[in-house]
């Protein structure tokens, strides 16, 4: 028999039994869309995550460290030790922050804490944040000149703090793009005066947006996935000199430092040194210290998402597996059917290889059939879960999307051939008894 | 000789306490252009013989030679080829492939054998004629009475030609009009020369055979003219 012959045959004997056929192809498409679907998922929240761990900043090392006695001079070596590393170590800055969340004001804007909590919390590298709501209060920094450079923020408008407004105790500030945009709505907050409990801050620079600026920061809670969330609220914040913790947090010293060096190869060497710089400074009956690092957490964090995607590969696999058994099911339920009916063409003259290349097409087509439209649900699927969940356009990876079609075809390929490999070696009248 | 089986054994489970000797040493000769009818009670073994016979089914012991070569020892593919060219079956059953349109079922033996789409059209509406269902083309087999489907059983039959028409109960659910209406295409297949191997219940059918053989209990126990088997 030409294979041409048995391509039309093929053709015939699926659109001879549309039920059977449309069931096989279901079985293929809901398999191989989950699938694909559940993998991008994976790999969106990863892609997520690497977006929110560059907005906070790269290459940070956290330094924490404070005496009983509150003595100052801790900064003042910290800042000196790492001036001896600047091979390693490109930026130092204080990192303080005002707890007591003081009354902002300008002209008839007022920002105030909200009387409750009206977000939930959400924990990004041990510090916890509240999201959503409408609570648009910025946290307030303490820092110098390399503040931002050490967080990652980058000047939009004006300048940054200088050395010089530190040194002094000037009452100047930088906002972040979102508190900015609120004070200020178009008008240019340059030269401005903001007060901070009653404070004058003269405003000199204003950082660009980390997140994207349409989602800032009142926009409804679903629309924004949770790392959204939490970079647009890197936005809404204040710099100020860290002299400027005498106004604030009962004049109590800061003993948050941010420390930025050049690679992320310089990380533990530095954390290392740090750590042995401050145990010689530090006695431990009088204070106390500790280094740590974002990136370091973030390889933990990195290996937390590689488990968590190896679960949903787990996932992947078993409705891989589903899908098979599906497919397997609707094919080996017709096995009597078809034993008869390969009893028959037997009977009446047919070759082995024609019914088993018969039905070898037959399987081929209906899978590939369904490969494609389970290939098309999975995409409109990964787009739509894409959009719901991380607010971006989110694409299966060719790779998957190919492993999983070739899985989920061949799967239908190899149960679709059963009854032709099993009943076309019978003898015809034993395939004919078939019940 | 056309047909010619020696000592031929059907034995199922054997050795074991459910043994069924369905064939027990039947021995057996059929000549070119014959018209046998095979009949005995329900169970002594009429379709296994013609199962045999039609290279559907493989004996246990004894020897088959079909036109003149063993047929014991061919192949699979060498058998499917004689299925195909040799023979023409009719079933009990009628087993007419359910999701295919009458047209497409006499067709399926054509497409096997290789015979060109414009010479299968011709072939196929010429057996259908021939049974009285050229205007069914169309219909698939659950559209159809059962003796409509038997009819369309025979015309997939006689669609090849083939020299050898084995015919199992072919007239069992038909009507006695319908059923001798069958009966006469089959002579007249014979009178063409086809070898027919008639299996029937009906002694009347029977009779009008020029040789009938009897079974009992697996072999064969009357082999002549309707006077000498007693009919
Ligand atoms: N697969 C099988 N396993 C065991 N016994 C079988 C098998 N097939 C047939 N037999 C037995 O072989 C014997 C002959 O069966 P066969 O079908 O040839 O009878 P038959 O003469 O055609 O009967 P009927 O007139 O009812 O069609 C029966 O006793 C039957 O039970
Ligand atoms: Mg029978």
């Amino acid at each position: 028999m030409k294979i041409g012959q048995a391509v039309k045959m093929a053709a015939k004997s699926i659109f001879a039994n549309k039920a059977r056929s449309a069931l096989t192809m279901l079985g293929i498409i809901i398999g191989l869309a989950a699938v694909i679907v559940l993998v991008s998922y994976a790999q969106g929240q990863n892609l997520a995550m690497e977006k929110l761990y560059s907005s906070m900043g790269t290459n940070k090392i956290t330094v924490y460290a404070y005496t009983w006695n509150g003595s100052n001079n801790v900064s003042q070596a910290l800042y000196d030790y790492c001036l001896n590393l600047s091979d390693q170590v490109v930026g130092f800055s204080p990192n303080g922050n005002v707890y007591s969340q003081p009354t902002i004001k300008y002209g008839s804007k007022t920002l105030a804490p909200a009387s409750h909590s009206s977000g939930g919390a959400v924990i990004v590298g041990g510090t916890a944040m509240s999201t959503g709501g409408e609570n648009n209060y910025p946290s307030i920094y303490l820092g110098n000149e390399q503040y931002g450079m050490c967080n990652d923020y980058t000047i939009a408008n004006g300048r940054d703090l200088s050395y010089l407004d530190v040194k002094n105790g000037n009452q100047v500030c930088v906002l972040g793009a979102a508190t900015a945009e609120y004070l200020f709505n178009f008008a240019n907050p340059i030269d401005q005066t903001i007060t901070i409990n009653g404070l004058p801050f003269r405003v000199v620079g204003v950082y660009a947006y980390k997140g994207d600026p349409s989602s800032a920061p009142a926009n409804p809670e679903d629309t924004n996935s949770w790392v959204d969330q939490v970079i647009s609220q890197m936005d809404q914040m204040i710099l100020l000199p860290s002299t400027m913790t005498r106004y604030f947090n009962n004049n109590q010293p800061i003993d948050q430092y941010v420390v930025k060096v050049r690679s992320s190869e310089d990380l533990r060497p530095v954390i290392t040194s740090l750590k042995t710089f401050l145990s010689g400074i530090i006695d431990p009956n009088s204070g106390s210290f500790g280094v740590n690092s974002d990136d370091v957490y973030k390889e933990q964090q990195g290996d937390a998402t590689a488990m968590q995607q190896r679960f949903l590969g787990g996932i992947a696999a078993i409705s891989l597996l589903v899908g098979g058994i599906g497919i397997m099911n609707i094919m080996l339920v017709t096995v009597t059917e078809r034993t008869r009916e390969i009893g028959i063409r037997k009977a009446i003259g047919a070759e082995r290889s024609s019914i088993i290349v018969q039905f070898l097409i037959e399987a081929a087509m209906i899978c590939g059939i369904g490969g494609l439209f389970g290939i098309g649900v999975g995409y409109v699927g990964t787009l739509i879960l894409g959009k719901l969940s991380f607010n971006t356009i989110l694409i299966p990876s060719p790779g998957i999307t190919a492993g999983a079609a070739l899985i989920s075809v061949a799967l239908g390929v190899i149960f679709g051939m059963y009854p032709a490999i099993k009943a076309s070696g019978l003898q015809p009248v034993v395939a004919l008894r078939a019940d | 000789m056309l047909i010619e089986i020696k000592d031929i054994y059907k034995i199922y489970n054997e050795g074991k306490e459910s043994e069924v000797r369905a064939l027990d040493g039947v021995s057996l000769q059929i000549d070119q252009g014959e018209f046998v009818a095979i009949i005995g009670a329900s169970g002594s073994g009429k379709s296994t013989l013609m199962n045999i016979l039609g290279c559907l089914d493989i004996a246990t012991y004894g020897t088959y030679i079909l036109n003149g070569t063993d047929v014991t020892d061919r192949s699979d593919r060498q058998l499917a080829h004689i299925r195909n060219r040799e023979i023409g079956f009719i079933f009990q059953g009628y087993n007419l492939i359910p999701a295919l349109t009458a047209y497409e079922n006499v067709e399926l033996p054509l497409i096997y054998q290789g015979v060109s789409i414009f010479q299968r059209e011709e072939m196929v509406l010429h057996a259908l004629e021939r049974v009285g269902m050229a205007d069914r083309w169309k219909h698939k087999p659950s559209e159809m009475s059962g003796g409509q489907q038997q009819r369309v059983a025979i015309a997939r039959a006689i669609a090849t030609r083939p020299p050898i028409i084995m015919a199992d109960e072919p007239t069992g659910a038909l009507d006695s009009k319908t059923g001798r209406h069958v009966l006469e295409i089959l002579h007249a297949l014979n009178q063409e020369g086809t070898t027919i191997i008639l299996i029937t219940h009906d002694n009347g059918i029977a009779a009008t055979a020029r040789r009938i053989v009897r079974i009992s209990d697996g072999r064969i126990v009357a082999d002549g003219t309707r006077e000498e088997v007693g009919l």
